[in-house]
């Protein structure tokens, strides 16, 4: 058995390299992180600690950030002067609604895709990708026309089939892969052993779960964090988070520590799941073109 | 249990034949190889009997059941596949008892099935293990458990073993075969080793370029072939091949080549059709057929050089140049000519063939 | 290294008769006795596959009815003068206008300037933090860390720099102040400096993805390869630069492409920061598009830009789909 690492040798060299790298990921880290704790400390701040910063160029003064007294007011308020439970709930529907029928149309698609050949096959899935692949904007301006006439505008369900205009082709798309990866043997043996043709195809849906309870992981993260389509689509009676949260910066009074209070409402369900896929994130964001 | 009947089956993948006019039937009850190189088409014809593959012209029958229609489900067969094709996240026990369970079998028989087969296979002690954790004899023995696990009309294996190293296929060869007396029932099994073939199977179907080239019991296969193609395909060290010319001299006729002029026998003569004598032909000897001394025996024996000697235990393979070619002659392991020697080879004539040049058909 | 041509005659002899031997195995065209028809008398008739096409049915039904009719429905809208009002029949008088329409020029060189900056950017720094990351212990903890961004919603990340980069009181602009590349003026309300905030922000978003891709295709570097150029006498640098990167090229690509098509499909963030201005300093085409269709409802005009922007798209889709299809076309 081969050591897992190709083997290193000691230089002067490769010990300032690492120096150098361990001070470039820390500084990184720092640049990576600061933003979410600044975000996640401001949202504790009544207004007047909030607007406090030292004096330019007064570096020693910068622990006037921690002078404050943590408060929950910006909570309290996003839920009750504000309807946030109730923006938190469409976003909730319209992304969880769009993950589920993206994935049951998507996976029963995508397993024919899988399985059968047939001329154009090619075409039809790039197609498929391409609608995905489509500017938002662009396609916003037939897409709202239309659904004001089927009276879609304003409503979640309306919201629910905008998200899946990308979430239905990507789910597609990946789950082509996870499909392609099941030896069709499987499902022959099945079909010998006495199954019929849907049974079979049912016997490896076990196979697939992980990724496809991962992809509608993913499908609800890029439909939550979405803001053009709910802010077009969905605006009036169906305010998703990002909308909400973008509402409250008024042009005379920008409510500061209850926009950094709904970003950590916004942002920290989605991080919490982005960690329970992580291994298929990779995957996911790129398309299935990289695996990890 | 059953006979099958395959009358004039061609695939076809979109224009391309695969299988053309296939030919074959397999009596009830027997052991049936089909042997080929890979891309033979030897694998379509299994899949089409299974039910797998939509099968283009033709007609295939279990007994007077005609299934070209039939889902695999309601072909009745069991097949066992070359990559073993388990459900991954199921035991082995589940994996055996599958079949019974899609045929809506009560617990109890299911038990009891699943418990004799995988006594029967030496894997009890594994049933509660997934597939992931056995090794690929292992694996092999639960595919083949799925398949005998219930009694079906007909058993399907496609090249079962051929990813099992060399000692544990010849183990399987035997037990597959036992296998298959003890149950009776019809198997069909597509291999590419002709050593497989030869020693399993009560007939051999040869095929090649989606063509059947012979239809024989082992025997038939072995000393019989049609034409050069099988007779160079099967055995093992290969048939050697020398062209010559037919040559005929009043009543007799002999095969001339640049190191040696070698009559036919009078029996060998007759199967010569009147036309060829007189042009070229390949001749063909097995290495078991030839014999070699370093002294001159006869005057037949032909002259040649020892190029290169493989010591194979019980056997020695000699190759012995000659002016334009090389044969290869089974030998003892105690023969004791060196590279570069001067040698002789005799000729039995009584094993060796005559080919047709051209389309290289088998006069004997 | 031997050259078995230098070596003696009795050698080359050898090979010589070795290279022979091989013709020995025989290749006699054969034919079976029965003569084979060229072809089957009759066919059966052919398998149904309709079973798969229910099952892709309702997919595609939903895909036309959310994207082919709206394309067909922007390809229409783009021919009028539409807005709230009602439509007019123009022909392609939208399209000749926009070859006058400074602002949709200075909308496509704007776009490709700010992707071509942040691709710059995201990819020098996300290939060396992927190296970096790769050869350290806390892997598991660091990629963590790097994913946090991207799961932030693009809208609330541009009003989260919206706050950092508030002129009274954002703690960054007041890092700016203090390090003295800017005065009082917010680095967002400044024309020259507006873009550079903006692809700040993405690039602090989207590093990341860079990174993960990067490191996915470290992973998959050929270890045989760096072996065997190490056994050869090539430095850890040098192995660094004659295979791992020229094995990185494939996934890079494909991040390439990826990050370029979604700065075409993503303005959140941008919206929310400066909504394209100060003037038109960061109003790139999909942010000049959004003001048109929805701010002046001038629905036909939209459609024609849309149109311009979608047949761009396309063209990269394909590239990238032929990239996915054979990752090593990419090489070349």
């Amino acid at each position: 058995m081969a050591s897992r690492d190709v083997v290193t040798y000691e230089t002067p060299l490769t010990k300032l390299i690492r120096v150098l790298s361990v001070v470039f990921l820390a500084l990184y880290l720092v640049w990576t992180l600061l933003p979410f704790f600044i975000m996640f400390i401001s949202s504790f701040k009544d207004l007047l600690a909030a607007f406090k910063l030292p004096a330019v160029g007064d570096w020693s003064d910068i622990g006037v950030f921690f002078d404050f007294t943590p408060t929950l007011k910006h909570y309290r308020s996003l839920f009750e002067d504000n309807a946030f439970g109730t923006y938190t709930m469409n976003s909730l529907i319209a992304a969880g609604g769009s993950a589920v029928i993206s994935v049951i149309f998507g996976s029963l698609a995508a397993y024919s895709l899988s399985r059968v050949n047939f001329r154009g096959k090619s075409d039809l899935f790039f197609w498929i990708i391409s609608t995905r692949m489509a500017p938002v904007v662009a396609v916003m301006v037939p897409l709202y026309s239309i659904f004001r006439s089927l009276d879609l505008v304003g409503t979640l369900p309306g919201l629910i089939l905008a998200y899946t205009t990308f979430n239905l082709p990507f789910a597609i798309w990946i789950l082509k892969g996870f499909f392609d990866n099941v030896p069709y043997a499987i499902e022959e043996a099945q079909m010998v052993d006495g199954a019929t043709r849907f049974q079979a195809f049912r016997s490896i849906l076990p196979l697939v779960a992980p990724g496809i309870g991962a992809f509608i992981v993913l499908c609800i993260l890029f439909a939550w964090n979405d803001f053009l389509f709910a802010a077009i689509i969905g605006s009036g009676g169906a305010k998703t988070l990002p909308v909400a949260t973008r509402e409250l910066v008024q042009p005379q009074n920008i409510q500061w520590g209850a926009i950094m209070a709904a970003g950590v409402i916004t942002t920290l369900p989605m991080m919490a799941l982005g960690l329970v896929i992580r291994k298929y994130l990779v995957t996911g964001l790129t398309m299935g073109a990289v695996k990890e | 249990m059953a006979s099958v009947n395959i009358r004039n089956v061609w695939k076809y993948y979109g224009d391309m034949p695969a299988v053309k006019n296939l030919n074959i039937t397999c009596p009830d009850g027997s052991f049936v190889s089909i042997l080929g190189p890979s891309g033979c088409g030897k694998s379509s014809t299994m899949r089409m009997i299974a039910g797998l593959e939509h099968i283009s012209a033709g007609d295939i029958h279990f007994d007077d059941l005609r299934i070209n229609d039939l889902a695999p489900k309601d072909r009745d067969v069991a097949m066992v596949f070359e990559n073993y094709a388990l459900y991954p996240h199921k035991s082995v026990y589940e994996n055996i008892a599958n079949p019974l369970r899609l045929r809506g079998a009560t617990d109890a028989t299911i038990r009891e099935r699943v418990n004799g087969a995988a006594k029967l296979l030496e894997i009890a002690h594994l049933l509660e293990r997934r597939p992931h954790e056995l090794s690929g004899g292992q694996k092999q023995r639960v595919a083949i458990g799925r398949a005998i696990v219930r009694e079906p009309k007909l058993f399907l294996f496609d090249e079962p073993i051929a990813h099992l190293d060399a000692k544990l296929r010849a183990h399987m060869r035997g037990e597959i075969k036992h296998l298959q007396r003890t149950l009776g029932t019809t198997m069909i099994y597509v291999t590419h080793d002709q050593l497989e073939a030869l020693s399993m199977a009560d007939y051999i179907a040869v095929m090649h370029d989606g063509e059947l080239q012979q239809w024989g019991t082992p025997s038939e296969i072995f000393n019989n072939p049609v034409n050069a193609w099988v007779a160079g395909f099967v055995g093992e060290p290969a048939m050697n091949f020398l062209t010559c010319d037919i040559v005929a001299a009043g009543s007799d006729v002999s095969l001339r080549h640049a190191n040696f002029d070698l009559p036919l026998l009078s029996s060998q003569i007759t199967q010569l059709n009147g036309s060829s004598k007189g042009g070229a032909a390949r001749m063909g000897v097995r290495p078991d057929a030839l014999s070699i001394s370093m002294e001159k025996p006869e005057d037949r024996a032909i002259r040649g050089q020892i190029f290169v000697n493989e010591l194979l235990g019980g056997d020695m393979l000699v190759d012995v140049s000659l002016d334009d070619c090389r044969i290869r002659v089974k030998t003892t392991p105690d023969f004791a000519g060196k590279p570069g020697e001067t040698c002789y080879v005799t000729v039995n004539r009584s094993k060796w063939h005559v080919f047709d040049a051209k389309d290289g058909h088998a006069y004997f | 290294m031997t050259d078995l041509t230098e070596k003696s005659p009795a050698l080359q002899d050898v090979a010589a008769k070795l290279f022979r031997a091989r013709s020995h195995s025989i290749e006699v065209e054969a034919r079976p006795r029965t003569e084979v028809l060229e072809k089957p008398l009759t066919f059966n008739p052919p398998a149904p596959k309709r079973y798969y096409f229910y099952l892709m049915a309702p997919a595609i039904a939903v895909l036309a009815f959310i994207s082919l009719y709206p394309f067909f429905w922007l390809i229409f809208l783009s021919l009028q003068d539409v807005d709230i009002g009602g439509g007019e029949w123009v022909g392609f008088d939208n399209y000749i206008r926009l070859f006058s329409d400074s602002r949709f020029i200075n909308g496509w060189t704007l776009l490709l300037k700010y992707s071509v900056i942040c691709l710059t950017l995201q990819l020098s720094i996300g290939v060396l933090l992927a190296v970096v990351v790769n050869n350290s212990r806390y892997e598991r903890f660091l990629v963590t860390a790097l994913l946090m961004p991207m799961m932030m919603a693009p809208a609330v990340a541009g009003l989260l720099w919206l706050f950092l980069y508030n002129g009274t009181f954002g703690w960054y602009h007041w890092l700016m102040q203090s390090v003295g590349i800017l005065d009082s003026a917010s680095i967002l309300a400044r024309a020259d400096t507006a873009l550079l905030a903006v692809i700040i922000v993405d690039v602090w978003q989207w590093t990341p993805l860079i990174t993960l891709i990067a490191l996915a295709g470290l992973k998959r570097v050929p270890r045989d390869q760096l072996e065997a150029n190490m056994v050869d006498g090539a430095s850890p640098m040098r192995n660094f630069f004659s295979i791992t990167l020229p094995n990185l090229y494939p996934v890079l690509l494909i991040a390439v492409l990826l990050r370029f098509m979604d700065n075409f499909r993503f303005i959140d963030s941008l919206l929310v920061l400066t909504g394209g201005g100060p003037g038109s300093a960061t109003k790139i085409l999909p942010v000049y598009l959004f003001e048109v269709a929805f701010k002046f409802f001038k629905l036909g005009r939209g459609a024609a830009i849309a149109l311009t922007l979608l047949l761009v798209t396309i063209i990269l889709g394909k590239i990238l789909v032929r990239v996915f299809e054979n990752p090593k076309a990419g090489r070349s």
